[in-house]
């Protein structure tokens, strides 16, 4: 049915599918799973890392980039994009060049919001134009705007953005978002650590590894952006399964 | 010209030939050269089915020689790993043969000298109960080598005596539905069984008008011609790589007739399965 209607972008086929459209979200897939919450006081992202060949540099292989910052607080745009990588590199600079653009003409920073509104309104102007393909990434983006609130955002292939409170983009992203419907309460955000150990639970449901393929970032208010090393990555999952086995050890003396 | 499922009328592909297939056969000869190049490629093309410690050809086929009530076969490398971790490592199995091939597919050019750790289908035998056999399939099975893997291993004229499981994976955009595929639960399973199977199944079925493929295909076909009761689980994923949740996908089957009394140690079983897990997945760098 599909390969009638899937050979150029700007056509639709009978039932209303841009089939372009779609399978650049199958491409999406096929990058790592990264995570981001937005907590009371925090936003947080997180994605795996999967190694690097030997050879190769890997100060190079950076997923979580700063979009702005402010000029003496904390970076106001944090982001992920998963996908095709080239993809991502071109829509982070029009990004960042727009950040600075519209601080040199409104002189405020951009709101989160509106860079995530720019990012989602260029990927749909490739949707619709003849000759181009559309980007194959998906993006979150998360930040603090002037007002304090945390903000996260998830933008898509097609070029369409929602504000989110916890979500998840990439490979198994369905069953981590599954994951995160179940476990984000009240209770789990209401401290930073909760949430970034919720972060962390949340990946490790499809990454095995553990902590050095994790490369975790937050963002607490009025702070500066703060990367995770392998290490702090790794204290937190030792947390995470002391409070495993305290709660299996609790249910097992319930049962009895 | 044909109407879809879902309303949309194209021309369907016909596997019997076009019409003006007859007119272009007058006007061609084959020459000797034609017959030789088709000879060559025929036996690059066939499928050898050879016992490992000897590395003898097998006369018979596979399932003359042993007696068999129970075939579990998994294609693909998800299905394969499942089979590893839960089945395999549950009881003692003895390699009994393995079936080399060769087609376009494959990443090795030479077949006669494959290693011995690149056998593409290994079957084994329970050793405590010789009559269950298992194959781990990993090849791509082109369709002029199928009928020939069936023959090598079911032979000319099968026992009906026997039960058949398959196991494979698909991709989820393979999965023919009006709903888009972003909103399908996957991974998820789906059965096929033939009409002699009469078990209870541990998931839906699969509807029209989507359609296996492949090896899985061939057997299940094999089967219902043959009055055999067989079973196809597929699963349904979006990551066709080696993946820790498409291969628990297929948990639901340990709970079924056809694997009872195989699988003993499930939570040791999820940890060689996560062992299998290439943790040193190098990260491709066109997708970050």
């Amino acid at each position: 049915m599909a390969s009638r209607y899937d050979r150029a972008i700007t056509v639709f086929s009978p039932d209303g599918h841009l089939f372009q459209v779609e399978y650049a979200q199958e491409a999406v897939k096929k990058g790592s799973t990264a995570v981001g919450i937005r907590g009371a006081n925090i936003v947080v992202l997180g994605v795996e890392k999967k190694s690097v060949a030997k050879l190769q540099d890997e100060r190079t292989v950076r997923k979580i980039c700063a979009l702005d910052d402010h000029v003496c607080m904390a970076f106001a745009a944090l982001t992920i994009f998963i996908g095709l990588a080239a993809d991502a590199r071109v829509v982070i600079n029009r990004a960042r060049v727009e950040c600075q653009s519209h601080k040199l003409t409104v002189e405020d920073p951009v709101t989160v919001e509106y860079i995530t509104r720019f990012i989602a309104t260029l990927k749909q102007k490739y949707t619709q134009s003849n000759g181009r393909r559309p980007f194959g990434i998906s993006a979150l983006i998360v930040g603090f705007d002037d007002d304090g609130i945390p903000r996260l955002y998830q933008t898509d292939p097609s070029g369409t953005y929602h504000a989110w409170k916890a979500n998840a983009i990439g490979r198994s992203a369905k069953t981590v978002r599954e994951f995160l419907e179940k476990n984000y309460t009240e209770d789990a955000i209401a401290s930073d650590n909760e949430a970034i150990k919720l972060a962390i639970k949340a990946l490790l449901e499809v990454v095995q590894s553990g902590g050095k393929n994790i490369e975790l970032a937050v963002i607490r208010r009025h702070q500066a952006l703060e990367m995770f090393s392998a290490k702090e990555v790794e204290l937190h999952i030792t947390e995470i399964e002391k409070e495993k086995e305290k709660a299996e050890k609790k249910k097992s003396k319930k049962s009895v | 010209m044909a109407a879809t499922f879902f309303g949309e009328v194209v021309k369907a592909p016909c596997r019997a030939g076009s019409e003006d297939e007859e007119e272009e056969d007058e006007g061609r000869r084959e020459t000797s050269e034609d017959r030789e190049v088709r000879q060559q490629l025929a036996r690059k093309r066939e499928v050898r089915l050879l016992r490992r410690q000897t590395k003898t050809s097998l006369e018979v086929s596979l399932l003359e020689k042993y007696p068999c009530s129970k075939f579990i076969i998994a294609i693909g490398n998800n299905a394969v790993a499942f089979l590893s971790s839960f089945v395999m490592n549950s009881g003692v199995w003895e390699e009994v043969g393995c079936a080399k091939l060769w087609n376009e597919w494959c990443r090795t050019t030479d077949t006669i000298h494959l290693s011995s750790t690149e056998a593409f289908c290994v079957f084994y035998h329970l050793k405590s109960n010789p009559s269950v056999f298992l194959c781990q399939c990993s090849c791509y099975v082109a369709e002029d080598q199928q009928y020939q893997w069936l023959e090598k291993v079911f032979g000319s004229c099968p026992r009906k005596n026997m039960q058949i499981t398959i196991l494979t994976c698909r991709h989820v955009t393979d999965y023919k539905t009006s709903e888009s595929t972003g909103s399908l639960p996957s991974p998820f399973l789906k059965a096929l069984k033939t009409q002699n199977f009469k078990d209870p199944v541990c998931c839906p079925l699969l509807e029209q008008p989507n359609i296996v493929h492949d090896l899985p295909a061939a057997v299940l076909s094999y089967c219902q011609v043959w009055k055999i009761p067989a079973i196809l689980y597929l699963c349904y994923t979006d990551v066709m790589k080696l993946d820790l949740i498409t291969v628990e996908a297929f948990k639901p089957i340990l709970s079924t007739r056809s694997l009872k009394g195989l699988v003993k140690n499930i939570p040791q079983s999820t940890e060689i399965l996560k062992k299998l897990m290439t943790t040193n997945e190098i990260q491709s760098n066109i997708y970050t």
